[in-house]
């Protein structure tokens, strides 16, 4: 497998805080890579550094360098990073009433001169595209009156029009009841393609991803498989609560429970919440 | 052909044809026998060539222009802010041409005929360059549109601190001015119009899936390769060009970029080629009547067109809310 990202001693520094401290590590062609850890532990940020967002990598708080192909990604113009990363955000913000149509064909944008229409060829990979999410028959629908599941199936169905090689989510499954969770993760993994995305539910990370990141206050804790990341005392010191793996009997997968140790320790725990 | 080349092929025949009916519109009796002949050059009735000529082609032809660029700089504005209440006049540019307007009246009393659009003119970029400024420190748009109001706020009562010590007769000229007119509008108006209509046309159409891309949200467009910030300055550049060249020869002519881009949307389209085509058509047939009805309703006197503007744009908007309310 050939090394399609690589990134080495990225810090990136604020006032008294560390975001990101000395990340290193390559992503692999193919790979579906999960980056986990708690609230604040600079997940979106990393996402962020690694497709030079507002070319961010050109402040002076961040070190570090982030490789696309063996060439460092401060050298690619924004065009062509956007050919290189597709990304689907957490939120979107239109009030107009955009057809999934007219949502796919932002796809087609870094491929695009000025001054230029859509062509035959267009309108059949954004088919292709939508065929391939499920959604073909929802091509003329308002994009803001699809469900939760169905907008983020659009927004990966955009990425690929977009044709990039790296597809990177920032939290897929929010918002998402149990079963649009599995479909869209489901999904992810079988477009062939490269993934990069922060998840919140380890489980969940444990069963789609081939390896997880576990990052906690900026620092890459562990860099592994599922089984390997997800070990009990790691997760605990990280999360703050004990922690107990086990083995899905039905998917196989690695899986995690966090219990409180007692319901004296409970209750406390709610009491103090309540400010009792 | 689809449905939406099919509507857009309709309304520009309806431009043409509306064009061509205002010209017999006005206090001298044209009929259509007698247009038809001036515009192939065998007039027999000289005053009627004259007529045509040089009131009434220059008039709906500025009209056609300013109608277009008013409602395409609306919706240029919507779709890059993401704001359907977004419109030129909410920054502020028509209270910084008032006050260039004010200003001009009020300190060269004579030669106005140059001064005044080109007061005008300058105070309306300078409200921009003001509302620019802002939009740079802050990133958000919801504020920029507050500060647009603001700036629009207060360059309006420097105007009305001037016009109050100002001379009765300077201060009646600046009123009548800000509420629209084009009666006294000649053809190389329309030269000027219609060349920044134009550039604003073609980079439109040029950066049209950049403008398109916005409509996700900033981070959407920045993933897709936009720079945003940089393609949003340049769009309220655009807008503000347009709309201070024509409130310099028209006067305050409000709503039409706020109404039509509402309409095409429902009729037409979201997507900045098909918004832009539509309101520049629809704005076009829209101005062109209104100064219809503007010129011809009363006997002996002129109906200042963004009295009429305002008054259409305010009953349709209160239309549109009753509606999404009857709807929610």
């Amino acid at each position: 497998m050939s090394t399609l990202l690589n990134i080495s001693g990225l810090s990136w520094r604020v006032p008294n805080k560390a975001i990101l401290h000395n990340i290193n590590f390559n992503v692999s062609k193919g790979e579906v890579i999960g980056i986990i850890g708690p609230n604040g532990a600079g997940k979106t940020s990393l996402l962020r550094c690694l497709t030079n967002q507002a070319n961010i990598l050109a402040s002076k708080n961040i070190s570090g360098s982030v490789q696309l192909k063996n060439r460092a990604i401060t050298q690619y113009s924004a065009k062509e990073i956007a050919q290189h990363f597709a990304l689907v955000m957490q939120k979107n913000e239109t009030i107009f009433a955009l057809s999934v149509q007219d949502v796919m064909k932002m796809g087609l944008l870094p491929h695009k001169t000025l001054f230029s229409l859509d062509s035959d060829h267009d309108k059949a990979q954004i088919t292709l595209a939508l065929s391939k999410v499920g959604l073909s028959h929802a091509a003329n629908s308002h994009f803001n009156l699809l469900s939760g599941g169905e907008q983020q199936r659009v927004l990966i169905a955009r990425a690929l029009v977009q044709a990039s090689q790296i597809l990177i989510l920032d939290e897929p499954t929010n918002h998402l009841d149990v079963y649009y969770q599995h479909q869209v993760l489901q999904l992810v993994n079988k477009l062939n393609i490269t993934v990069i995305m922060t998840v919140h539910d380890l489980n969940l990370a444990s069963l789609y991803c081939q390896r997880l990141l576990l990052l906690n206050q900026g620092e890459l804790i562990c860099d592994g498989s599922p089984k390997e990341v997800l070990a009990p005392k790691q997760l605990s010191q990280v999360f703050g609560l004990p922690c107990q793996q086990s083995i899905d009997a039905i998917t196989g997968a690695t899986q995690v429970s966090f219990y409180l140790n007692n319901t004296d320790t409970q209750d406390n725990y709610f009491l103090e919440s309540l400010g009792e | 052909m689809n449905k939406v080349s099919i509507t857009l092929f309709v309304l520009a025949i309806l431009v043409i044809l509306s064009a061509l009916a205002a010209i017999t519109f006005g206090p001298a009796d044209i009929d259509s026998a007698q247009l038809l002949n001036c515009l192939v050059g065998t007039c027999q009735n000289q005053i009627a060539n004259v007529v045509i000529w040089q009131v009434r082609i220059p008039r709906v032809l500025v009209a056609l222009v300013a109608g277009m660029g008013l409602a395409i700089a609306g919706a240029i504005l919507q779709n890059t802010t993401r704001n359907p209440l977004a419109d030129p006049y909410l920054f502020g540019i028509v209270s910084g041409a008032g006050l260039g307007a004010t200003i001009a009246n009020i300190s060269l009393a004579d030669n106005l005929t140059i001064a005044l659009p080109l007061a005008a003119f300058l105070g309306a970029l300078f409200s921009v360059v003001i509302v620019v400024f802002i939009a740079k420190v802050l990133r958000s748009m919801e504020q920029l549109l507050l500060a647009g109001v603001a700036v629009s706020f207060m360059l309006a009562s420097i105007t009305q601190f001037i016009l109050y010590f100002g001379e009765p007769f300077a201060t009646n000229r600046v009123i009548f001015w800000l509420m629209g007119s084009l009666a006294r509008v000649e053809m190389s108006n329309f030269y000027v119009i219609a060349s920044i209509l134009l550039i604003a046309m073609i980079t439109v159409f040029a950066l049209h899936r950049q403008i398109d891309a916005l409509l996700l949200g900033d981070e959407s467009a920045a993933s897709l390769g936009v720079d945003v910030d940089k393609l949003r300055l340049l769009m309220l550049g655009i807008c503000a060009a347009l709309t201070a060249t024509i409130v310099a020869y028209c006067g305050g002519i409000g709503f039409v970029g706020l109404m039509i881009p509402h309409i095409v949307r429902q009729l037409i389209g979201v997507t900045t080629l098909k918004l832009i085509i539509g309101s520049a058509l629809i704005g076009a047939i829209f101005l062109i009547w209104v100064d219809v009805i503007a010129r011809s309703s009363l006997p002996h006197a002129e109906i200042p067109i963004g009295i009429i503007t305002s008054a259409l744009g305010s009953i349709f908007f209160l239309f549109i809310m009753y509606r999404s309310r009857a709807i929610t």
